[in-house]
């Protein structure tokens, strides 16, 4: 039982948690992540730290309201409440290393799994562009990351009515795809970076690709335990069945394979739809009874 | 004195109708009541222990001959009679409502059963059952365990387990009956392993095992979950905190087919689809909000225990299914009992044929699976089986869901500890079950690659022992000096 010592809504539906977890605290590294379970009935999803204290032993975890465990999460779960299960921290560290200029780009809540490895590649004395791809009221850490890298810059649109997530995705793409090649062409960066929905950062890959970049990106396809027990999370790279838990999260986009990992991440999405509908009814079931 | 009369026959143990157990998760074997025990208990010839097979037979050495006469010689006293076979089952087991479901009795304890001369062999899993549920259903466990508990002189030594499954547990059971300060570090959310995420439901319920845990904490065990070693914390770090160290980390890695579209949608390692639906209870979906997807045609790879044990889920979430294996029927490495049960619910079974490609649909999603058919040599492999070899003809069979039950290899989390010596994967030990690291012991799938429970049990006493000796040896020299 993890204890919630702050709730805060960072953004539109972006809810950061700062949670005591002192074994996570303790060792966790830019670019690992846990496994969450918060309620009994509940699934495991995995999150990432995006800041932590050691020695308080605090983590904090940034979820985007999407589907039932996030809505769930944030109608349920308030300062002083307990979260059952955190496990880890998992998957391997991001490799720290001179690349030299760095252009790290995170999509929507992707960015906050940039954070922690982008100030750390910082530290170590790269020169960090960190590229934030949002809908203009879901931009979150802006602060934090401009006193963290060299550049920070946030290409944002607003929502149009009527949008759903399949018209927000689409237009992060275009708008993405279109600032990391301004950005390319400007900065010359010497690696790439990514963190968002597969489909984004394959079209961002097939930018840098045409510019020989190496580049790296955090996958998340689906995952159940995230120790390498069950294999949901597999996906080809360079033709080898890799496990995104135990080999990962970051891979050589170069050798990923896309498109099944696109094929994979979507596999439950009616299932997922219907488990929000199911908790939205009862919502609406208790609100009336009220 | 008449001469006790021989009953050649077993008293069978009810069990739930085929055709309406497809549709529910429940468990299948109903088990014995007192009075069908007792009738069952009473066939036992009683061989004395040094001889009876069945104590031989069996890898936690439990007093077999002695147990059941507990149960004939309270008759007018169930409960008195319950506790006193518990009392001795507890010397060795502590999970027996566990074992009495998921041994191998037919391969073990029940193997050379004198009694298999005459006529049926005891059914001693069953009759180990019984005790382990009539004792929880009655409270009798919570009172034996009261007097059990004061009586354990405690020592200061502290051992660290790793992995709270078969293993762990029974390693855990046998220290903390001796006194030592156990913590177990499991890396799920909830203690059991394969137990709690493996087998289904309708073999082992979950509550059954969750009260064997109570009984593990109730001796002073501390289960710490969410714990992954070598990543929360390194076996470097146990070491220094702790006097020993047990590694029953299981076999945790799924091995899957090397062959065109595995990661096509729909397919599972058994590991991911057994742990959604058993440990992430998905067949209650949306109530437990972890989904699982079956279709209609399931194909499941693989024959043996975990093989049947996806074939016969698959079946109650609403599939055809069929168990496709490489090899023939005498090859099967199931248990019997389990390949029966997965008949009796309309499992089919298809012999000599091994994949060579998934086939997809528009979406990435699996519609059938491409075989070659195999024939066999005379020649047998190592184990024991025969040889098979391809014919150069192949078979497609339609199926939306498809279920890898090819087994699985060590977890490589652990087995990659600097020093740690590793063989094919898995933890080399010495005949105590030490790994080259002094102090540091392992047993269970660790070190088998992939075994049985009871195996895994086995070694976990073993493993007991074994640093109980370690842990004396190093106390008194520490008086000593």
């Amino acid at each position: 039982m993890y204890k919630i010592l702050e709730k805060k809504e960072l953004a539109m539906n972006e809810i950061m948690y700062k949670i005591h977890a002192p074994h996570i605290a303790k060792k966790v590294q830019p670019g690992q992540f846990v496994i969450m379970r918060a309620f009994e009935n509940g699934e495991r999803i995995p999150l990432t730290p995006v800041t932590w204290d050691r020695e308080e032993g605090w983590i904090t975890l940034i979820t985007f309201i999407r589907g039932r465990t996030t809505l769930r999460m944030n109608m349920e779960l308030n300062e002083g409440d307990y979260i059952l299960n955190i496990a880890g921290p998992l998957g391997n560290p991001a490799p720290m290393k001179k690349f030299g200029k760095i252009l790290a780009v995170g999509l929507i809540t992707g960015i906050v799994e940039v954070f922690p490895i982008a100030r750390a590649w910082q530290e170590l004395g790269n020169e960090v562009i960190t590229l934030h791809v949002s809908p203009n009221p879901m931009v979150l850490l802006r602060e934090e990351f401009e006193s963290a890298v060299s550049k920070h810059i946030v290409e944002g649109f607003d929502l149009k009515e009527g949008w759903g997530m399949d018209e927000i995705t689409q237009e992060l793409v275009k708008r993405g795809v279109k600032k990391v090649k301004e950005l390319i062409e400007e900065e010359k960066p010497d690696f790439v970076f990514t963190v968002g929905p597969a489909g984004g950062q394959k079209m961002i890959f097939n930018i840098v690709k045409e510019y020989g970049i190496p580049m790296e990106s955090d996958l998340h396809p689906i995952m159940v335990d995230g120790t390498g027990m069950c294999g949901a999370c597999r996906v080809h790279v360079g033709g080898e069945v890799k496990f995104a838990c135990i080999d990962g999260p970051g891979f050589d986009a170069y050798k990923v394979d896309w498109d099944e990992l696109i094929h994979r991440s979507g596999f439950y999405s009616d299932k997922e739809k219907l488990a929000l509908e199911v908790y939205l009814k009862n919502l609406q079931a208790q609100g009336g009874a009220q | 004195m008449m001469a006790r009369k021989l009953i050649r026959e077993r008293i069978p143990t009810p069990e739930q109708d085929p055709k309406e157990r497809i549709f529910n998760f429940n468990e299948v074997n109903l088990g014995y009541t007192f009075e069908l025990a007792q009738k069952e208990a009473e066939r036992c010839l009683q061989c004395p222990y040094d001889y009876a097979p069945c104590i031989k037979g069996c890898p936690v050495h439990i007093d077999i001959p002695g147990f059941i006469k507990k149960l004939r010689e309270y008759r007018e006293d169930p409960d008195k009679a319950v506790k006193e076979a518990l009392r001795i089952i507890w010397a060795c087991n502590t999970l027996p409502a566990t074992t009495g479901r998921v041994c191998p009795q037919e391969d073990q304890c029940e193997m050379n059963c004198v009694m298999g001369k005459v006529g049926d062999k005891i059914n001693i899993g069953k009759l180990e059952r019984f005790v382990a549920d009539y004792a929880r259903e009655k409270g009798i466990d919570d009172e034996l365990l009261s007097e059990i508990v004061p009586k354990i002189e405690r020592k200061s030594q502290k051992v660290a387990i790793i992995g709270a499954g078969p293993a762990g547990l029974t390693a855990v059971g046998e220290l903390a009956k001796m006194g030592y300060k156990v913590t177990i570090f499991e890396a799920l959310h909830e203690a059991g392993g394969v137990l709690m995420y493996g087998i289904p439901e309708f073999r082992l319920p979950k509550a059954v095992v969750k009260k064997e845990l109570e009984t593990l904490r109730r001796l002073g065990v501390e289960i710490k979950t969410d714990h992954i070693v070598g990543r929360t914390v390194t076996l470097e770090e146990l070491l220094e905190e702790y006097d020993a160290v047990f590694i029953g980390s299981g076999a945790g890695t799924p091995r899957f087919i090397n062959a065109p579209g595995v990661n096509l949608n729909g397919i599972y390692s058994a590991n991911e689809f057994l742990t959604r639906v058993n440990l992430m209870r998905a067949y209650k979906f949306p109530e437990y909000e972890t989904p699982v997807k079956v279709g209609k045609k399931a194909i499941v790879i693989g024959a043996g225990n975990t093989a049947m044990d996806a074939a016969r889920t698959a079946r109650r979430l609403g599939a055809e299914v069929i168990v496709a294996y490489r090899r023939g029927e005498e090859d099967v490495s199931a248990r019997e009992e389990e390949v029966e049960h997965a008949k009796e619910e309309g499992v089919k079974f298809e012999f000599f044929l091994n994949p060579v490609e998934f086939i997809g649909d528009e979406n990435g999603r699996v519609k059938a699976v491409r075989f070659e058919k195999m024939k066999p040599l005379e020649e047998r492999d190592s184990r024991g089986k025969r040889k098979i070899v391809g014919t150069g003809e192949y078979v497609t069979l339609e199926a939306d869901t498809v279920v890898i039950a090819i087994g699985k290899t060590a977890n490589k989390l652990i087995a990659s500890t600097p020093g740690l010596e590793v063989n094919k994967g898995v933890i080399k030990v010495d005949e105590n079950l030490m790994t080259s690291i002094e102090g540091v012991f392992a047993g269970g799938d660790a070190i088998r690659g992939e075994a049985t429970v009871i195996l895994a049990m086995g070694d976990g006493r073993k493993a007991a022992k074994a640093i109980h000796e370690y842990l004396t040896k190093k106390r008194e020299e520490q008086e000593s000096a």
